[in-house]
């Protein structure tokens, strides 16, 4: 009964909370002894609702303890429905050098509710539904003596939004697949935190997902994805509307696995990614690289792409650079420390546009469904002589 | 096997940096807008076109001028009189925009050389 209830608390905190990107983690590839993403989520690349499997290993291996199941698996759903959500609260400090700062503040940042209808043993539909989140509201704030508590609820029935809908045809967990609907097209290691630099500057801030048709091939050693996106119509309400440019074009992504009996595995990708807007086309093309080393229990990952950007009306085009390189210590089930190096150059030609960001972050699973996040960002912009910005959060984050 | 070259050249690219101090972009709206201000001003809880904050949209190049020069927060050709955006950006006298992190100082530049080059209309 007690199950029952923390399940329907949980989801009524859901409905009338707040959302925020859905993504993976990418830490988990290899290190919990799955090479593919597509093994733990229903997504081809990954992110969003845990398949049966996801579940399991969220309790067996990712966790401490408990059951990873739907409800604490208090309920066992038909097998042609899966449900599920992601609720977290969370605090930021953050200190930017002005006369503001530091700012400290508690908001809700993300509530998405998941849902997977399978038609055939081939064809679902999927989506993922929430609240924006919101870190700064318009009003609302009430001082406190630890910062500012975001009370603004009065926005939340503005802030509905629909990342995620698409019909899907996988007849199995590895072949071909194809979707249509609004997804982000795969790319890039897929991080859940949005203010990476290699998801903000390259086509995948918070809320930019698209109207995507995707299609490819996930096998256990490789895997292919070939995309076409175009940006919600600017005639759609805000439910389907996104953040972010406004592009249409088409993306690739091909990983490699190397996996065997060494005690070193990983993969190496290679992507490339042409976003066509009314203001400025952007061409992108990079690498990603995983390696994993299962005696030390560290994972390495890292991510390149070089981006070429026009802007016809201004007869003027520039190269960019945005990257992430970083290892993720696992030492005892349930903990993850992880340590990164990002570096985003708006102008490569202009070495005073560069920004430099290093990352620290612990993550801890106490017990199936519950993780305690902390992170904390040393981000040095531009020139000498400018004020480093620094940031701290933590979260409290739940999945039901 | 994991092909190690392949690895090293994915660790290298990740921590390359280059380029020197000069800066010859152009001080125009239509690269501003596209380059800077959309991309760090319009995020999801600020001058996006669905947040709006202040009733400023910066999600795109038309939006963006008419809220910035019709509405005063940028006085074409008049930096003293455009000081209100400028301070906002290098956090003098209130909070710093955008509030995350500062934009680097030859974009605050940029946008400088932009307004004090600015002949009505520059939304060019």
């Amino acid at each position: 009964m007690r199950r029952l209830i923390v399940g329907a608390v949980a989801t009524v905190i859901a409905v009338v909370g707040f959302a925020r990107g859905a993504a993976a983690y990418p830490q988990f590839q290899f290190s919990s002894g799955t090479n593919k993403c597509n093994q733990c989520h229903f997504s081809p690349a990954g992110g969003g609702l845990l398949s049966s499997w996801g579940r399991s290993e969220s309790g067996d291996t990712i966790s401490l303890g408990g059951d990873g199941g739907f409800l604490h698996g208090a309920v066992t759903l038909p097998s042609w429905v899966a449900l599920g959500a992601d609720i977290r609260l969370a605090t930021t400090r953050t200190d930017d050098g002005g006369v503001e700062s530091p700012r400290t503040a508690w908001f809700p940042m993300q509530s998405d509710l998941y849902a997977r209808f399978a038609f055939t043993d081939a064809f679902s539909f999927y989506m993922a539904t929430g609240v924006r989140g919101e870190t700064r509201p318009a009003s609302g704030f009430s001082e406190t003596g630890v910062g500012q508590i975001n009370t603004d609820f009065g926005t939340v029935i503005d802030r509905f939004i629909s990342r995620e809908h698409y019909l899907m045809w996988r007849p199995s967990a590895t072949g071909p697949y194809a979707r249509i609907g609004r997804f982000y097209a795969p790319y890039g290691l897929r991080f859940v935190e949005h203010i990476y630099f290699i998801r903000r500057y390259a086509g995948y801030e918070l809320y930019n997902e698209t109207y995507t048709a995707s299609g490819g091939y996930v096998a256990d050693e490789w895997e292919l994805h070939l995309s076409a996106f175009t940006p919600p119509p600017s005639s759609f309400p805000d439910f389907f509307q996104s953040v972010g440019a406004r592009e249409s074009g088409g993306a690739v992504y091909y990983e490699r696995r190397f996996i065997g009996e060494s005690p070193v595995t990983g993969a190496l990708a290679g992507q490339g990614r042409v976003g066509i807007g009314k203001e400025m086309t952007r061409f992108q093309a990079g690498a990603v690289g995983k390696l994993w080393f299962d005696p030390i229990k560290v994972l390495v990952l890292g991510e390149a792409d070089l981006i070429r950007q026009e802007v016809p009306d201004a007869s003027f085009g520039q190269n960019q650079f945005v990257s992430y390189l970083g290892p993720t210590w696992l030492p005892v089930r349930g903990v993850m420390v992880g340590a990164a190096y990002e570096r985003f150059q708006e102008n490569l030609s202009v070495s005073t546009t560069a920004r430099n960001a290093y990352d620290v972050q612990l993550n801890f699973f106490p017990w199936a469904h519950f993780e305690l996040f902390g992170f904390f960002r040393y981000q040095m912009v531009g020139q000498a002589g400018q004020p480093a910005a620094t940031l701290f959060m933590a979260q409290l984050h739940y999945y039901l | 096997m994991i092909p190690r070259s392949g690895l090293l050249v994915v660790a290298a690219a990740a921590m390359i940096g280059c380029g020197s101090a000069t800066d010859d972009r152009p001080a125009k709206w239509s690269f501003i807008s596209a380059t800077i201000t959309e991309p760090s001003c319009a995020t999801v809880n600020c001058h996006s076109q669905i947040a709006n904050r202040a009733a400023i949209d910066l999600a795109d190049r038309t939006n963006g001028y008419n809220d910035l020069v019709n509405r005063g927060f940028v006085i074409p050709g008049d930096t003293t009189g455009s000081s209100t955006v400028l301070k906002l950006m290098r956090g003098q006298g209130s909070l710093r925009m955008p509030p995350d992190a500062p934009l680097p100082e030859a974009d605050i530049t940029l946008i400088e050389r932009w307004i004090a080059s600015c002949q009505v209309p520059c939304d060019d």
